[in-house]
């Protein structure tokens, strides 16, 4: 372009490089801005980081699938290479397997007795929806995945994304056709669970490291390298027996488990909605920050409900205590 | 001679290129690649392109440019926000600026100038990372993240190189 001639460059060569100067710092300004607004609002982040993953999906949707038959191609020459000692495993796991289906037989059909005769509630019933991973955040900051799938196809925000493995993580952001997954790996990722074995609680804190912590768990807990690690279903976020992960190593300080899935290999993921509203829904946020005594249990209303107070029993039996008049009290 | 409407936007165009192909090298650092160290830790790729630009280019990837590429990246990625933005636009500048520094130097200079800006353009980005997350993220990710960046840099200079030669040459 040179159109510009010398007198007119003379005057605006300096008022632009002061404009270009302006421009500058009110651009960092803007990126601290964004900084904290992005600690502030969080619905507002939430709602734009959706729509971007909507805005990108159509592309990742198409380019990902190339990529994904590259990965299918280089599965192939690695399994062909591996064929005979893959199919030893495979048989004595067969074994091993046919032995446990008939156990898991018996069992149910016993299950379905003992439920019968203890009218037992059954959990809600499991709707899920299969999805393709389309994108990878991978990363040194940040442990997600982005998903085919959003509000169209029934995902929320706060429910447990699990592979074939077990549990991978649960939807951060959920936009019309894409979905953010966040990682139990993430730094950001908090998930109540209990040891098999053991049934010690916990929570499984993710790092962003491949083995997430677990923390929180009681002083006298016996947690040992090989145990599994199952969802807890505590605080209604996941539902319960989902697994996570096997306990990798213990040490003084920090007790690290293994996911059972394998990042690079995420393919296809399913997104679980269990019924369960989540403890991340907003309306249970809401309902959560002024809470009201409704006086359902029926208890004096001093008595906050579900804290674990028992108030002082009448000597009676246990179906009139729901309710003792208050005239009868000694 | 007057330039048709045509040709005016073929120009147009062209000088989005860089922008774009940042662009594009950010949807392909989102590929989802089956490399189990790619999980963990990724090439900086747009910052590789910004880089590349700023020194060659600075008139056609502007500051708010490399300000809205990174905005872009922070809320694909999941990251906290501003911060890519913030590095990306230090980024831009600094290497505005000295461009005229590598121009006429053989590539290794070039190379080797990239080198020396990812080290502090990363551990801002990891430091601000941290201090918004409020938790110290791993050290580890970020230096082979680093590693990989510094090494893979000619491959991507190379492709640019090429488009640049190819489409920019009268623009």
């Amino acid at each position: 372009m040179a159109q510009h001639g010398g007198p007119q460059q003379r005057i605006f060569s300096p008022l632009r490089t002061a404009l270009h100067r302006f421009a500058f710092i009110l651009l960092i300004f803007t990126a601290f801005g964004l900084m904290l607004l992005g600690k502030a609002d969080t619905v507002l982040i939430e709602r734009i980081r959706a729509a971007s993953a909507d805005l990108v999906s159509p592309v990742m949707n198409v380019v990902s699938r190339p990529a994904a038959s590259i990965n299918e191609l280089t599965d192939k020459i690695y399994n062909l290479a591996h064929l005979y000692e893959e199919n030893e495993r495979l048989r004595r796991e067969n074994q091993q397997l046919l032995a446990w289906q008939q156990a898991a037989r018996n069992l149910s059909h016993e299950n379905v007795r003992l439920r019968e005769l203890a009218h037992y509630t059954n959990p809600p019933a499991l709707h899920l929806v299969t999805a393709r991973v389309i994108a990878d955040m991978g990363g040194a900051y940040a442990h997600s995945v982005m998903i085919s799938a959003g509000s169209r196809d029934g995902v929320a925000k706060g429910q447990a994304v699990i592979s074939d493995e077990g549990l991978v993580g649960r939807v951060a952001e959920a936009g019309y056709q894409a979905s953010r997954v966040l990682l139990i790996t993430d730094i950001n990722s908090r998930v109540p669970v209990i040891v098999e074995n053991s049934r010690d609680r916990a929570f499984l804190s993710g790092d962003n490291t491949n083995r997430p912590l677990l923390t929180f768990l009681t002083a006298d807990a016996a947690v040992a390298p090989g145990d599994r690690i199952l969802t807890s279903g505590h605080g209604g976020a996941f539902p319960p027996g989902i697994p996570i992960g096997v306990v990798s190593s213990v040490s003084e300080n920090a007790v690290r488990v293994a996911p059972l899935f394998r990042r690079h290999q995420l393919e296809y993921l399913r997104v679980a909605d269990y019924g369960l509203q989540g403890i991340l829904s907003e309306k249970r946020i809401r309902d959560s920050q002024a809470p009201v005594n409704t006086n359902a249990t029926q208890l004096s209303p001093e008595i906050p409900a579900g804290v674990g107070v028992v108030p002082a029993a009448p000597a009676e039996p246990a179906p009139s205590a729901q309710k003792p008049p208050a005239g009868e009290l000694p | 001679m007057k330039p048709g409407v045509w040709q005016r936007l073929d120009v147009i165009a062209r000088g989005l290129f860089p922008a774009f192909s940042v662009f594009v090298l950010l949807l392909i650092n989102l590929l989802p690649i089956s490399v189990p160290l790619l999980s963990t830790a990724s090439p900086a790729l747009a910052l590789m392109a910004v880089f590349y630009w700023s020194v060659n280019r600075p008139d056609l990837l502007t500051a708010v440019a490399a300000f809205l590429l990174g905005l872009l990246q922070d809320l694909l990625m999941g990251l906290p926000l501003g911060v890519s933005p913030l590095v990306l636009l230090l980024v831009q500048t600094g290497s505005a600026s000295q461009g005229r520094f590598f121009h006429n130097k053989p590539f290794s200079v070039m190379w080797w100038g990239f080198a020396l800006v990812a080290i502090p353009a990363l551990l801002i980005q990891w430091l601000l990372s941290s201090a918004l997350i409020g938790a110290l993220l791993p050290i580890k990710a970020t230096m082979i993240s680093y590693v990989l960046t510094a090494v893979l840099f000619p491959i991507v200079a190379w492709v640019l190189a090429r488009a640049q030669n190819s489409l920019l040459r009268y623009v």
